[in-house]
């Protein structure tokens, strides 16, 4: 009971949803390719990755690898052997039909006048072929139609097969209420089962019945019986009311409405909840699978931070993240995808010590996280200034011997600096980049750039950068000279 | 009426000519404060202060702002022209920033020059600065300079 319910704490409402989606979008195409041949392939798909996965569980690596080519090829097969199907599909609804419609029968086709036609033709001997096509598309099987797009009656359907006419040879096909085709040929059955009383126009019945999903009505030109193929299968039929439930039933008009709405409501109900089971089954082999662990380096990033403060030391640049998840979710995690980020809104001047919890990492659904190293980070933060520091040479090298520098002027002799408070506080001069005196052998003028320690500090807006800087430069005798000369003139 | 005026155009005379007398004696207008000699106030007034090699017959030699460390020593000189009562000044020696010594010196009236040394070690070369403070603490001047090879 208890890991029962550590287990639900562990479903997230992402997985709730990711479930849902995937099961409506599984339910959407059972309703909208139920009773094609596109459905029995996507079932027969489904149970090859069904047996892949199982050969996988019992480490069965040639049969799941087999399998696993197979699937991956077969959405590829499915779109090039079925085009016809799924454009009939795609194409006879709308973008709500195809979301969350129901298919209905919207044109109703006339089965008395059909029944009433057929048994016509039936008592006078007159050869018979009607095609009542259903989902799939019959274009690319049948052959040399004449369009013709003419109301269904019972006198056109006898003056289409009487025999003095060109196409009485050829099949009507009926869509609806208007007969769409006249003069169509059918593909041929090879079965070695069909009777022997039967000819070319029942086996040209049954061609279509074992390649669509339509329905044939064969009426003999020798005996006057009538047959009715469809799903591979062709039967005689003794009498019209059989015909007319026969016909219903393919048009998806059942005799009592009320119990055809209710069965069709229950057939309804079990598509979903099947496709709300095998989704969630696909979801727990994927994010519920074996547990994989990966160990990624990801940079902190710093997020609201006072723009009146800058950051000037971090204890650490990036953290490891020990991530668990299912073996397919871990191979496929990317290191943008997982983000840690830490709100310097609290944050002081000063050392900051922040803890890296759950809240400041973001991860992509179905990883979790184990561990973080380090778990904790010191972000020392400075308020920025303005500061006016005196500028002072820095001279490196030797000055020759008989010189002596007696005197500088610097020209700015003041810099304002910006940089943090914490560090300008501790500075009380700001110094030039090193000027040589090994080649100094008099007075003159250089110009020489600030040397900004630490490298943070930046020269204010509308200070000088750079700094002129007048030296003098006497030889020592004569500076003892000049020295003296004043002492004797000092009182 | 008249009476009146004259008595109050003599009394403005009076009191432009007091103050014309007293900007020109005004520190402002002064040139000695500009050239640190003595004043007769009773503030404490440096006159000099250089940094230099040596200090000989209570002079500085050499004054500069550059000195090689083969020299051995560096000294600070300050010389002030007045000082009111006996006093004590500070040399703060600073080297890159950071302070390194503090030399406590005594002052006697009315005028007093005193000087404080370093002796110069290879790790003393970079950018030096000394303050000159008075007892209280407050900075009469700063000199810079450089220990150089």
């Amino acid at each position: 009971m208890k890991m029962f319910m550590s287990f639900l704490a562990s479903i997230r409402w992402q997985d709730i949803v990711d479930i849902l989606l995937n099961s409506y979008i599984l339910f959407r195409l059972y309703v909208l390719f139920r009773g094609t041949y596109v459905f029995r392939v996507l079932t027969g798909i489904a149970i090859l990755w069904i047996i892949q996965r199982t050969a996988v569980f019992f480490g069965l690596i040639l049969t799941s690898w087999a399998m696993q080519g197979i699937t991956a090829v077969a959405a590829l097969i499915i779109i090039i052997v079925f085009r016809n199907e799924i454009r009939s599909v795609l194409q006879a609804k709308n973008l709500k039909a195809i979301l969350w419609g129901f298919p209905t029968t919207t044109t109703l086709t006339p089965i008395e006048i059909i029944v009433e036609s057929v048994g016509a033709l039936s008592r006078r001997k007159i050869g018979a072929l009607i095609v009542f096509p259903a989902k799939e598309d019959l274009q690319d099987i049948t052959q040399s139609g004449i369009p013709w797009r003419g109301l269904v009656s019972k006198e056109m359907i006898m003056s289409i097969f009487w025999p003095d006419n060109p196409v009485h040879d050829g099949a009507a096909v009926i869509q609806g209420d208007r007969i769409i085709d006249v003069g169509v040929i059918l593909p041929l059955s090879y079965s070695d089962e069909l009777p022997s009383q039967y000819g070319t126009r029942h086996r040209a019945a049954l061609g279509l019945a074992e390649t669509t999903d339509a329905l044939v009505i064969a009426v003999s030109e020798e005996t006057g019986k009538v047959a009715v193929a469809k799903n591979a299968n062709i039967s005689a039929l003794d009498k019209n009311t059989h015909l007319v439930s026969i016909l219903r039933e393919h048009m998806g008009m059942k005799e009592e409405k009320g119990e055809s709405l209710k069965k069709e409501k229950f057939t309804i109900g079990i598509a979903a909840l099947v496709s709300i089971l095998f989704v969630t089954a696909i979801w727990f082999s994927f994010s519920k699978g074996l547990d994989s662990m990966i160990t990624l380096e990801i940079p902190v990033e710093y997020t609201k931070r006072n723009p009146e403060m800058e950051i000037v030391d971090t204890s650490i640049d990036a953290v490891s993240l020990h991530l668990a998840g299912s073996g397919t979710l871990i191979k496929s995690i990317r290191p943008e995808q997982v983000q840690v980020r830490l709100d310097l809104e609290k944050a002081v001047v000063g050392e900051n010590i922040f803890s890296i919890t759950q809240d400041n990492i973001t991860l992509p659904p179905g990883i979790f996280l184990k561990k973080v190293t380090p778990p904790v980070v010191e972000v020392t933060l400075d308020k920025t200034i303005k500061k006016k520091l005196p500028v002072q040479v820095d001279w490196v090298g030797r000055l020759p011997e008989n010189f002596i520098l007696s005197d500088i002027t610097i020209d700015p002799g003041t810099i304002e600096v910006v940089g943090g408070k914490r560090i300008l506080q501790n500075i009380s001069t700001i110094y030039t980049e090193k000027i040589q005196l090994d080649n100094i052998k008099a007075s003159g003028l250089t110009t020489v750039s600030l040397a900004l320690n630490p490298a943070s500090l930046k020269i204010a807006p509308g200070s000088k950068d750079k700094i002129k800087v007048n030296y003098v430069a006497k030889e020592r005798s004569q500076e003892t000279q000049i020295h003296k000369k004043t002492d004797k003139l000092t009182p | 009426m008249r009476q009146m005026k004259k008595r109050y155009g003599f009394f403005i005379q009076i009191v432009l000519l007091l103050g014309g007398i007293s900007f020109l004696a005004s520190p402002v207008f002064s040139q000695e404060k500009k050239d640190m000699s003595p004043l007769p106030t009773e503030k404490l007034t440096l006159s000099r202060a250089v940094m230099c090699e040596a200090i000989k017959d209570f002079k500085p030699e050499n004054a500069a702002v550059v000195f090689s460390i083969t020299i051995g020593k560096v000294s600070c000189f300050t010389s002030f022209d007045f000082v009111p009562e006996q006093t004590f000044i500070y040399h703060k020696w600073f080297h890159k920033d950071k302070p390194s010594t503090e030399k406590r010196l005594t002052l006697q009236s009315p005028s007093w020059a005193s000087y404080s040394s370093i002796q110069l070690r290879e790790t003393d070369k970079g950018p030096w600065r000394v303050e000159i403070c008075d007892q209280e603490g407050n900075r009469l001047h700063t000199l810079r300079f450089s220990i150089t090879d």
